[in-house]
């Protein structure tokens, strides 16, 4: 059996092979820096060794003496720009060249342009900077920050979730835990390097780089360079990894473009992997406080979550996890409360579900301390308080399928073998642990477009300015439309990845397949109007057939009687050779001007907590085995079970490995991710692949995803909620409820290494 | 913080220039049947190009190379083979894996001179001039052995080193000798899973 792909279940497609696969087994995906382009120069960055201060004077000379140096873009240079502006768009609103000031280490002191990539580094790093320094903060306990409560301070993060008594709740509770819990910084660190490639024609600027909001990007680089979006064109065929870090466009974008322009010839600068960590966006590191009170039979009554996030000085970067935790169980009073940190660093973006991760691992992790303290089996607590509405504004939920994957999952995962005593299942020289916990994600969909074209042969072509991160965006879009219009899967193309495609929102916040296939679904379904009036039209070769009974399969228009008549000859009847539709979807609930809003690069978000008529979420439940050795301590992760129900599936193949690998991510989380910063500079250390450590392959054996069945048509019009961000929600919680059931010692700061485990 | 001189971004081919002390300039991408000369040092250009011949896919490329060039940014840059691909340049994710002479190289960490007269194999070089592809390559396609599929050509010429080497004899053996290739969307069990299959076709084959 080929576990790649799973047989679909109800309300779940096929498992199609992807569409690029063969492209990408052969090397001939073109990532934004495997573009040949001609007579291309090479850029280096060169970047502060300071975090806070200014730079008083720049020393180029040595560095335009290295033979093959082009230009310098540097200080004074980027003065006809506009400064980056912070927001959905863009990463941050330091714009580095704009002035000297410096915000965070790492930052861009300048840009060098050579006719080889040796020469450009080599120049690049014989510039010198004097500075004006001043003593750095480099993270919450450091002189100096800046603390704020964050609520207000995001427009996706407005106020801070409570109901209920939580003081009076709290101190009546018979059970009680008060702990602290904490996350590291972590960067996202795709393994393809981000790039810009830069090329002018004329007045005509077109970008290759790694992006997931060519629109959005489209619209701002425009504006920072002062042109007419129509002349700027992004184009991101193939991303190699995202994981959030390419959805806000940097201030490198608009410095390339201007080099490129100075110079008279394409740039292109890739990034070297440590100068990424500071130039780029970072999962910021959090804190929580959480108290909990229960009454013996295992009712939450209080449920305080408090929570601190790490930001740069200048832009409120703010995740708050707690409208999610705050909205997981049937908790009857809660009280939470965000703030912000602001220290010498660069802005913190979007990371593989950015409130999610950090909340609710340190939300999953007091369940299972509340159980302990219960004795109380995890499962059967969580189960206990289930909620039937959501605890803050008592709507209902769209669908919520927590209880179906528990169950599920336990029984795949051999849950009932557990012996709760901790330390109890020793085997041989290894301690083994297991524990789980809860995976949630907001479904949410944003304003989209899409155009499909279909020939009289039945091939089609779908175009939409989504972006293929890997989620497998391109397959299922394509998917969508060869179901609703008949035909093969070898019959269709996806073009996506360009500005100058029909345009798409931000690929984040899981909110693609939702967004595209209800866009794709509802252009091919003005082209099967189209087909069946004319097929059922005066003379036309299924005349007579009403229009509701039609459907088009094999590339015919058939009807439920099971008369036919091919795709071709309705096209003849039509006298037209391909009909072509354009769609606009736009989520219920969107403004007057989300659509408008859709092509000025702004994704308008609807869903999760947000809606009027229900709250939307995606939930799963995952099991670990952890096994330590008794000795060295050394922690493996032998299997995990996640059992998920996320609405409509719309192909298992690729579901099935978001999920897979969003649950490795969950597990490198607990055991591995962390940028260690030097608190005295404000420095990130371990800027490598080789330092950073990420789960490679001898760190993963046997991972089991259950696709559950759910049907929710509340959602929107394609029945899907995302999944891309949701497997790694919770998993790093269910590996420190293992170890606690290990080895008795309960990790509540991440990740969990050998030395938190020798006594 | 007395230091106020640039110390980020120190890598290793920055580590490598150190000891020498100018650049050149070279031709961008040349072709594969016409043999490129070296240009004449200038005074004070003490850095030579180097004339390289490497057969790379089974062809004969003949380049003019800064000594400092790796393998990988000649076969990116100068060669226009683009499937291998740069994700750190200091040999710590495999994502430039090719095979020299068969065995699986990390052609970020090799100077393009090194490999004079050798046989380079990169993943365009895989599939039969029929468009077979190879088994490894179909596996990754049925396993679903990659999501973004960057890491894939490394992988996948990894995967036919440890095939070759006799280190995919168990899928323990396989994930430990595969580890030197990281995948950030974390594909590792269908990556083992499509190296099964292949190592089992290769073998009846």
């Amino acid at each position: 059996m080929n576990q790649a792909a799973p047989t679909p279940k109800e309300n779940q497609g096929d498992p199609v092979v992807r569409i690029d696969a063969r492209l990408k087994v052969t090397g001939q995906a073109d990532y934004p820096a495997d573009i040949v382009t001609a007579n291309v120069a090479y850029g280096a960055l060169a970047t502060s060794s300071i975090a806070r201060g200014k730079v008083s004077e720049l020393h180029t000379r040595d560095a335009r003496a290295v033979p093959g140096v082009l230009d310098i873009v540097s200080y004074g240079d980027m003065d006809k720009t506009d400064k980056p502006k912070f927001g959905n768009t863009g990463a941050s609103s330091i714009g580095p060249l704009h002035d000297k000031t410096v915000f965070h280490d790492g930052q861009i002191v300048a840009l060098v342009v050579a006719e080889t990539f040796e020469a450009a580094e080599e120049a690049a790093m014989l510039i010198r900077a004097d500075y004006e320094n001043e003593r750095p903060s480099a993270s919450f306990d450091s002189k100096g920050v800046k603390m704020e409560p964050a609520a207000g301070k995001s427009p996706m993060f407005k106020e801070d979730a409570k109901a209920g008594d939580f003081d009076a709740a709290w101190a009546d509770a018979t059970v009680k835990i008060d702990e602290k819990y904490s996350t590291p910084t972590q960067h996202h660190n795709p393994i393809e390097l981000f790039s810009t490639t830069a090329i002018w024609q004329g007045d005509q600027l077109t970008i290759h780089e790694p992006s997931q909001n060519v629109t959005g990007w489209k619209v701002e680089l425009a504006r920072q360079l002062k042109l007419d979006p129509a002349n700027v064109r992004i184009v991101s065929p193939y991303i190699g990894g995202a994981f959030g870090s390419k959805g806000p466009m940097t201030a490198r974008t608009a410095i390339v473009a201007v080099a490129a322009r100075r110079i008279g010839r394409p740039v292109r600068c890739v990034v070297n992997r440590m100068q990424a960590f500071g130039t780029q966006t970072y999962r910021a590191e959090t804190r929580h406080r959480i108290r909990m009170g229960a009454r013996k039979d295992g009712r939450i009554t209080a449920f305080g979550h408090e929570a601190w996030e790490v930001t740069s000085r200048p832009d409120p970067y703010v995740v708050g996890g707690t409208s999610a935790t705050a909205r997981m169980y049937d908790y009857g009073s809660v009280l939470t409360h965000v703030s912000l940190v602001h220290a010498d660093r660069n802005t913190p973006g979007y990371m593989r579900s950015p409130p999610e991760t950090p909340y609710v691992y340190a939300l999953e992790n007091a369940m299972d301390e509340m159980a302990v303290a219960l004795g109380m089996d995890p499962v059967e607590f969580r189960r206990i308080n289930e909620p039937e509405k959501e605890p803050i504004g008592g709507k209902p939920f769209s669908s919520r399928s927590l209880i179906k994957c528990y169950d599920q999952a336990s029984d795949a995962f051999g849950w009932s073998k557990r012996d709760p005593r901790i330390g109890s299942m020793r085997d041989g020289d290894w301690l083994v642990g297991m524990g789980c916990a809860t995976a949630i994600y907001p479904t949410a969909a944003a304003p989209c477009a899409a155009r499909v074209r279909l020939t009289a042969d039945g091939e089609v072509r779908v175009q939409c300015g989504s972006h293929e991160i890997g989620t497998g965006i391109r397959t299922i879009a394509g998917q969508m439309a060869a179901e609703r219009l008949g035909v093969g899967m070898d019959k269709v193309s996806v073009e996506m990845g360009d500005s100058a495609l029909p345009p798409a929102p931000v690929s984040g916040g899981s909110i693609s397949t939702a967004s595209v296939c209800s866009a794709v679904m509802k252009a091919c379904d003005a082209i099967r109007e189209k087909l069946f009036a004319a097929a059922a039209g005066r003379g036309a070769p299924l005349a007579g057939s009403g229009n509701a009974k039609l459907d088009l399969k094999d590339e015919e228009v058939v009807t439920e009687t099971g008369k036919s008549a091919k795709l071709a000859d309705v096209f003849k009847a039509m006298q037209v050779g391909a009909l072509e539709e354009y769609a606009e979807f736009a989520p219920k609930g969107s403004s007057p001007e989300a659509l408008g809003k859709l092509y000025a690069g702004q994704s308008e978000f609807h869903g999760g907590e947000n809606d009027e008529d229900s709250v939307k979420y995606a939930f799963g439940a995952e099991f670990v085995e952890v096994r330590i050795n008794s000795y060295t301590r050394e922690i493996r992760v032998p299997r995990i079970v996640g059992a998920f129900a996320a609405g409509r599936i719309m192909n298992t193949r690729t579901a099935r490995s978001q999920l897979m690998g969003g649950m490795i991510w969950g597990i490198g989380q607990a055991l591995h991710e962390a940028t260690e910063t030097d608190q005295r500079y404000a420095r990130y250390v371990n800027r490598d692949l080789q330092d950073y450590l990420v789960p490679v392959n001898a760190d993963i054996k046997q991972v089991d995803v259950i696709l559950v069945p759910e049907i929710d048509h509340q959602v929107n019009p394609a029945g899907v909620k995302g999944l891309g961000e949701l497997g790694n929600v919770g998993t790093a919680a269910a590996v420190a409820s293992a170890v606690y059931h290990a080895t008795g010692k309960r990790i509540r700061d991440l990740p969990i290494r050998i030395d938190d485990l020798i006594d | 913080m007395s230091d106020a001189k640039m110390s980020s971004g120190l890598s290793r081919r920055m580590f490598m220039t150190a000891s020498v002390s100018a650049a050149a300039v070279m031709p961008l991408v040349n072709s594969p049947t016409r043999a490129a000369q070296p240009a004449p040092a200038k005074p004070g250009e003490p850095r030579d190009l180097s004339a390289v011949s490497m057969r790379i896919n089974k062809q004969t490329y003949n380049l003019a190379l800064d000594n400092r060039t790796s393998l990988l940014d000649a076969l990116r840059d100068h060669v226009g083979l683009t499937g291998t691909k740069k994700g750190c340049d200091h040999g710590q994710c495999g994502a430039c894996t090719v095979l020299i002479d068969g065995k699986r190289v990390l052609s970020c960490l090799s100077f393009a001179v090194m490999n004079q007269g050798r046989e380079i194999t990169t993943v365009e070089g895989l599939a039969s001039t029929g468009g077979d592809l190879h088994p490894v390559q179909q596996a990754f396609i049925d396993h679903d052995a990659f999501q973004c599929g960057y890491c894939t050509p490394g992988q996948i010429m990894s995967a036919i080193g440890c095939i070759n080497e006799g280190h995919a004899g168990s899928e323990d053996d396989i994930r430990e000798y595969m580890s030197g290739n990281l995948c950030r969307c974390a594909a590792y069990p269908n990556i083992v899973a499509a190296i099964v299959q292949a190592r089992d076709e290769i073998r009846r084959a």
